[in-house]
């Protein structure tokens, strides 16, 4: 059972940052057909700034929450290499917890925020503002979830192995 | 009180490893309770922290870094500096610094500079008889050179976090120079210990092999040529510039070199969105945080505490200066970027200091940060990419640390060093 919750937000994870990698993707020929449309229809897109901009927060939301399951954040280690194994099993827990309180912040107040601005209107796109935002709240469950996982695997004795930091390949 | 608080709680997040944005964001919304502030506040910060047009030149320009990266233009680029340095005695550490300067034309990042010149110059520097804590010491520290060279998307960040739209173009610019100084410094420090070590000379490779390294490397310099005549041109902003960077790399990627198939493509894009994804959580969490340091009215506190002791410019920004390298020691660069220019580029433009002249001393000095235990990025990088453990090179390392910090003092009082360039504009 364990194992196969493991397994799930694994992949989970793993889709996450493949769709987010698609929004990259998109994000690049928006602007590059805003420019293209600039100088060669002569007639620049209204929508694009406000579309590139709408996905890159859902991207960035969603590839956050797979970070966590991943743990590609930036954080200091320094601690936590340096004490032994029982110590380092608390801080972990006491890091987890700490990001899963974050999360269900990121639920609960990020979805007001939603909920808020939803009457509100992107110019030029014609979308709810909150609509932008909606991928905070759900971002924030998914992270929720990932950081209770990491805290049932260690709680386990499992160590989670932390994917190596992005920036070193 | 509420401001210790919200350090404490920062400092003892950052301390037992919870990840620097979620520190960022739980100690700001502690802060938010402790002061009565709705909670949903600090969400419609983060929301508008990430939401500026600016900020999507950061993605952009880490992918077009990528792709370049994994087209294997490092090769080339080390094929030119040799043909340029490797003559002289030890000449493969000048060329290991003139190498990492022309990446830092086509990538911002210092960390894959240092695996990129790490995993091709390495292997062949161990041959010819160098020391692993040598080979370490210039990789690393010749990386820091390519955060000043443009593109650099760590201006991107200190635009953004500035609060007041410093200009990237003039940002950009504003780099050449200090960070062709940087690179000499580093050169000379890397030949005379290569002498003093009895290092090999190396030997040209031939006008042949040059010319074909520097055909083949042409169009990936280009990338930095578009990006800088298309935002000084006004023809592109930063960010259409980073998009069409993007876009013109794929397609010489796939049709000049054929290096670039799908995977690697593929690859690229989701390394890109996860760098990209931690970038930005840190930017709108600390744009929560700053929102707490402003209420609390901290950047105020500290200027006078500052002003109190000297409003002499030049003093002022050797505090600064020793502040940001002590901070550097234990934190990476872009949190603290985003976390300290709100905090210190008031007190320095209030006395005098040009926020263009602030943002490159900022560069230098946190990107030494990256070299320096116990917490360094790059130098870690750079010892994994060569296997020396970490304390082996940093016992050697202090003649390239001292390059460095003559550098930034060199970049710290001559602010004509980082304007005139600019001013030309």
């Amino acid at each position: 059972m364990r194992q196969a919750i493991a397994d799930f937000t694994h992949r989970a994870a793993d889709v996450l940052v493949k769709v987010a990698a698609l929004g990259l993707v998109a994000m690049t020929l928006i602007v590059g057909w805003q420019v293209f449309g600039r100088y060669v229809l002569n007639s620049s897109p209204s929508w694009s700034e406000q579309a590139a901009l709408t996905l890159m927060i859902w991207y960035v939301t969603l590839a956050a929450a797979a970070g966590v399951r991943e743990g590609f954040h930036i954080r200091i280690v320094a601690l936590e290499n340096a004490v032994g194994e029982k110590p380092r099993r608390i801080l972990r827990a006491v890091s987890d917890l700490i990001v899963a309180a974050c999360g269900a912040a990121m639920l609960v107040w990020g979805g007001e925020l939603v909920l808020r601005t939803w009457s509100h209107t992107i110019p030029s796109l014609g979308l709810p503002r909150g609509l932008a935002y909606a991928g905070v709240p759900i971002s924030g469950a998914l992270i929720v979830l990932f950081a209770l996982e990491r805290l049932l695997e260690e709680s386990h004795g499992d160590t989670v192995e932390d994917e190596e930091d992005p920036r070193w390949s | 009180m509420e401001l210790a608080i919200l350090l404490f709680v920062l400092l003892a997040c950052l301390t037992i490893g919870v990840p620097v944005a979620f520190s960022l964001l739980f100690s700001s919304l502690c802060c938010f309770f402790v002061m009565d502030i709705p909670a949903v506040v600090a969400f419609q910060r983060l929301s508008a922290g990430m939401s500026i047009f600016t900020l999507m030149a950061i993605p952009f320009f880490i992918f077009a870094g990528d792709l370049m990266y994994r087209s294997g233009i490092a090769d080339r680029l080390v094929q030119i500096a040799e043909a340029a340095f490797g003559k002289t005695r030890g000449g493969l550490g000048p060329v290991n610094v003139g190498a990492s300067t022309l990446f830092g034309a086509v990538s911002g990042s210092a960390i894959a500079s240092a695996s990129a010149m790490g995993s091709t110059l390495m292997p062949i520097m161990k041959e010819r008889g160098y020391d692993g804590d040598y080979m370490v010491n210039v990789t690393v520290t010749g990386a820091v050179v390519g955060l000043l060279i443009p593109p650099s998307h760590n201006m991107i960040i200190y635009s953004a976090a500035s609060g007041i739209g410093v200009s990237i173009g003039d940002l950009f610019l504003a780099g050449i120079i200090p960070g062709l100084l940087t690179a000499i410094l580093l050169m000379v420090v890397a030949w005379r210990v290569a002498v003093r070590r009895g290092y090999p000379r190396g030997v040209f490779p031939g006008w042949q092999m040059f010319l074909r390294a520097i055909i083949f490397a042409v169009p990936g310099l280009m990338t930095a040529v578009i990006i800088m005549g298309g935002i000084l041109s006004g023809v592109f902003t930063a960010t259409e510039s980073s998009a069409f960077a993007v876009i013109y790399t794929v397609i010489i990627g796939m049709f000049a070199y054929r290096t670039l198939g799908w995977t690697r493509l593929v690859e690229a894009a989701t390394q890109s969105v996860k760098i990209t994804a931690m970038v930005l959580l840190i930017i709108g969490a600390a744009s929560a945080f700053g929102y707490c340091l402003a209420i609390l009215e901290a950047p105020s506190q500290l200027a006078n505490l500052i002003t109190s002791i000297t409003d002499n410019p030049i003093l002022v920004l050797l505090i600064i200066n020793v502040i940001l390298l002590l901070l550097g020691t234990f934190m990476d660069m872009s949190p603290l970027i985003v976390i300290t220019t709100p905090i210190l580029l008031p007190v320095v433009m209030g006395v005098g200091v040009d926020p263009v002249h602030f943002g490159i001393i900022m560069m230098l000095n946190l990107g030494i940060g990256l070299v320096t235990p116990p917490v360094g990025s790059v130098l870690f990088v750079g010892s994994a990419v060569g296997k020396v453990p970490v304390e082996d090179s940093v016992k050697t390392i202090w003649p390239f640390y001292l390059a460095l910090i003559a550098a930034l003092m060199c970049i710290t009082f001559f602010p004509a060093l980082s304007l005139s360039l600019p001013q030309l504009f």
